[in-house]
């Protein structure tokens, strides 16, 4: 900037003429181009081109030896005939819902009980610990308890409870159901830290002023706390959203998608024809198909949610 | 003229950056080090038992193993599908024999070892009747890397306890069962993953050894009487409790020491698992060869599985690699091999320690055994992976077993009309 700055008085004492603003602007933005270079790259060689060819291989038949060949839409075709992937897209359903519903109520409900109380933070931070564990070994934890004479029946065995003989992990959709718990045993302390870092971010004045309106409790919570709340809720939902259709690793290591498939979600559907049957175009099918309802799900989501906050 | 500066360097910067990321690593790119063949395997946990036969070759042949070792095979399986697109072919590697096998020769992806085959042969280091399992058309692909049987293995304590000897008849083995179940012991280890196939591999083959084999050749159709017959029967034996919780995930040797089941129907490789948790053959445990369900039938079924190892037919040193497989098949090679893992050994020559591995080793050639390949190999892929599934859907919730055939039928159809 000094250089041209040293420059620019000679043409023009006051102000810089229209072409020297418009050789700054011009070099300017070749240089953010070179700066972005590296970051685009990565995104084009690391995403979009996998994605293109994860594509190319939906439409053809090929077990990862030799040459691809092309089938057109049969591996589709074949997908949504296969009752497998009608179980499988069930079970993610069933996660979609457990995910938004059970760890964001839950953190929501830990950040509001914990806002502004003393030691609150220390009330949060048992359930953030979990999400410092990895996905994998989350799994590994809870297939221990979960097991047949786990942890868990072991428990209720002791305690003369009822449910020592369950299976848990066997019959479906139980077995989704407890995996979904497992995950929110994870989820629930992140969302939690940032509820409450929605609630911090909330201006005092009109808190306050409710206050003098006599509003507390429920009625503060409903008509003021949860409406502020709205932009960091739609963040967290998202995040959720998209993080429960590509549910893998907790599945893969609790129960593989078992037993005979009946708790296979979609991501696991994909690794399975791909890796364990080395049927890679019937794969991609499933993992374009995923791709494609985990972006239309994100878009709408935010899209209704981003407009409808404009219009509040 | 500082941002035109800036944007030189960032274009350098970034350029710098592809070029690293592309460009390779001079070491890298070394040629493998004299004297070693790079080996990979999905048997990581057998990395001590390969290394042991390593030092052997080092010293007698002057090669040894750059091991490398995954333990998931579904990664493996993938890995060496990719590697044979890139420039580093795998030299020697393990994989499956039935239609995995073929699926590399199909791409003619690996060296044949035909002239390898009929000097072990010839040598007396391999059995004639295994060259079949290695053969695709006319020639022979890739070496036998183990051998071993499909037997039942019992804890000994458990049955002297309850006065029981080794069943020499199917009805023998039924009233051994019966006699753990009436005094609260279970008889048979089951689980719900991977090894699900394993007990309608045993009911099958010990009732129609030829239904067995017509299934996997796509001859026969899994909703035949026969096979149909064999599901319900072994739906008896879940109903009745015969088996062990197949959700239970702890590993077959801790159920067998433990008492958690008395009877565990596995491949010879268990020995070693066995050893490993300190029990010892012929005191804690012993085996003996499963007894036919059929008892017309004039030879005992022996399920027998053997894993090959191959060589990449462009691997960097595929000639040198292929001296190390004709290598694993000598005597010398095979007797370290089989008492490291303690299992049994495809070569008739090699010396096993265990007496009663030993023993299994000369019995299992005489006439009256019938050696079936194990299910696992013998059936392709697709079908196997929709077996699987159905099996361990049964064995977790026993019940009408149409179903389940009529689903890997259909993708046994699938399969088999494709291959023409």
């Amino acid at each position: 900037m000094s250089g041209l700055a040293v420059a620019a008085p000679e043409q023009t004492p006051e102000h810089p003429t229209a072409a020297s603003r418009r050789r700054r602007r011009g070099s300017y933005r070749w240089s953010a181009r070179a700066f972005s270079l590296p970051a685009v790259l990565v995104v084009a060689v690391l995403l979009y081109l996998p994605f293109l060819w994860t594509t190319w291989i939906s439409f053809t038949e090929y077990n990862g030896l030799g040459s691809p060949s092309w089938v057109g839409l049969d591996n589709y075709r074949d997908m949504f005939a296969d009752p497998n992937f009608t179980t499988s897209l069930r079970n993610t359903l069933i996660w979609v819902v457990g995910t938004i519903t059970v760890p964001v109520s839950l953190g929501l409900l830990i950040a509001v009980l914990s806002h502004g109380m003393r030691f609150g933070s220390w009330f949060r931070l048992p359930f953030l610990i979990p999400y410092a564990i990895s996905g994998v070994a989350v799994g590994v934890v809870w297939r221990f308890v979960l097991q047949n004479g786990g942890g868990l029946s072991q428990a209720l065995d002791a305690l003369g409870l009822p449910g020592a003989d369950s299976r848990w992990l066997l019959d479906a959709p139980m077995n989704t159901l407890v995996m979904i718990g497992a995950a929110a045993w994870q989820q629930t302390g992140v969302n939690a830290l940032l509820f409450v870092i929605g609630l911090q971010s909330i201006p005092r004045e009109p808190i306050e002023a409710a206050k003098l309106d006599g509003a507390s409790g429920w009625r503060m919570f409903r008509h003021m706390h949860w409406p502020m709340l709205r932009p960091l809720t739609t963040v967290v939902v998202g995040l959720s959203l998209v993080a429960s259709l590509k549910t893998f690793d907790i599945i893969w290591v609790m129960t593989k998608g078992g037993p005979g498939r009946n708790s296979e979600t979609l991501a696991v559907t994909m690794y399975e024809e791909t890796f364990v049957t080395s049927a890679y175009g019937a794969g991609s099918a499933v993992a374009v198909f995923l791709t494609v309802v985990t972006f239309i799900a994100a878009i709408t989501y935010l899209r209704r949610q981003l407009s409808t906050e404009r219009t509040v | 003229m500082r941002l035109r500066y800036s944007g030189a360097v960032a274009a350098l910067a970034a350029s710098a950056l592809v070029l690293a990321a592309c460009g390779g690593d001079g070491d890298d790119e070394a040629a493998e080090a004299p004297g070693t063949v790079a080996f990979y395997t999905d048997k990581a946990a057998w990395e001590p038992q390969f290394l042991e036969v390593s030092d052997v070759s080092e010293s007698s042949l002057g090669l040894g193993l750059d091991f490398t070792g995954y333990s998931d095979a579904d990664q493996y399986s993938a890995f060496i599908r990719q590697a044979f697109r890139t420039d580093e072919k795998p030299e020697l590697f393990t994989w499956h024999t039935g239609s995995e096998l073929e699926d590399l020769v199909a791409e003619g992806l690996v060296a044949p070892t035909t002239d390898i085959w009929q000097a072990a042969i010839d040598n007396g280091d391999v059995p004639e009747a295994m060259r079949e399992y290695f053969t695709v058309g006319e020639d022979q692909y890739c070496v036998p890397m183990n051998a071993a049987y499909w037997v039942m293995y019992y804890n000994k304590a458990i049955f002297d306890e309850h006065g029981l000897a080794e069943p020499t008849s199917w009805a023998e083995l039924m009233t051994a069962a019966d006699t753990l179940l009436a005094a609260g012991v279970t008889p048979f280890y089951e689980t719900n993953i991977l090894f699900s196939f394993v007990w309608f591999q045993t009911l099958l083959a010990g009732t129609d050894p030829e239904l067995y084999n017509a299934l996997s050749s796509g001859e026969a159709s899994y909703t035949d009487p026969g096979v149909v017959e064999v599901m319900n029967q072994w739906r008896g034996m879940l109903e009745a409790g015969y088996f062990g919780d197949p959700g239970d995930q702890t590993t077959p040797q801790d159920q067998l020491k433990n008492g958690t089941v008395a009877m565990i129907n596995f491949g010879t490789f268990l020995s070693g698992q066995l050893n490993s948790v300190d029990m010892v053959s012929g005191t804690d445990y012993d085996f003996f060869i499963i007894p036919n369900v059929n008892a017309e039938l004039p030879q005992t079924s022996l399920i027998f599985e053997t894993g090959p190892m191959c060589t990449a037919e462009e691997a960097e040193n595929r000639d040198t690699a292929l001296q190390y497989a004709d290598w694993w098949m000598s005597e010398e090679a095979q007797t370290a091999w089989a008492n490291a893992r303690g299992d049994v050994s495809f070569n008739p020559k090699a010396l096993v320690n265990d007496e009663q591995l030993a023993a299994l080793n000369e019995e299992a050639s005489a006439e009256s055994y019938l050696l079936l390949e194990r299910y696992f190999e013998a059936t392709p892929v697709p079908v196997l992976a929709a077996a699987l599934d159905g099996f361990s859907a049964f064995v977790t919730n026993p019940g009408d077993p149409m179903p389940i055939l009529e689903t890997i039928q259909a993708e046994a159809d699938a399969y088999w009309s494709s291959q023409g």
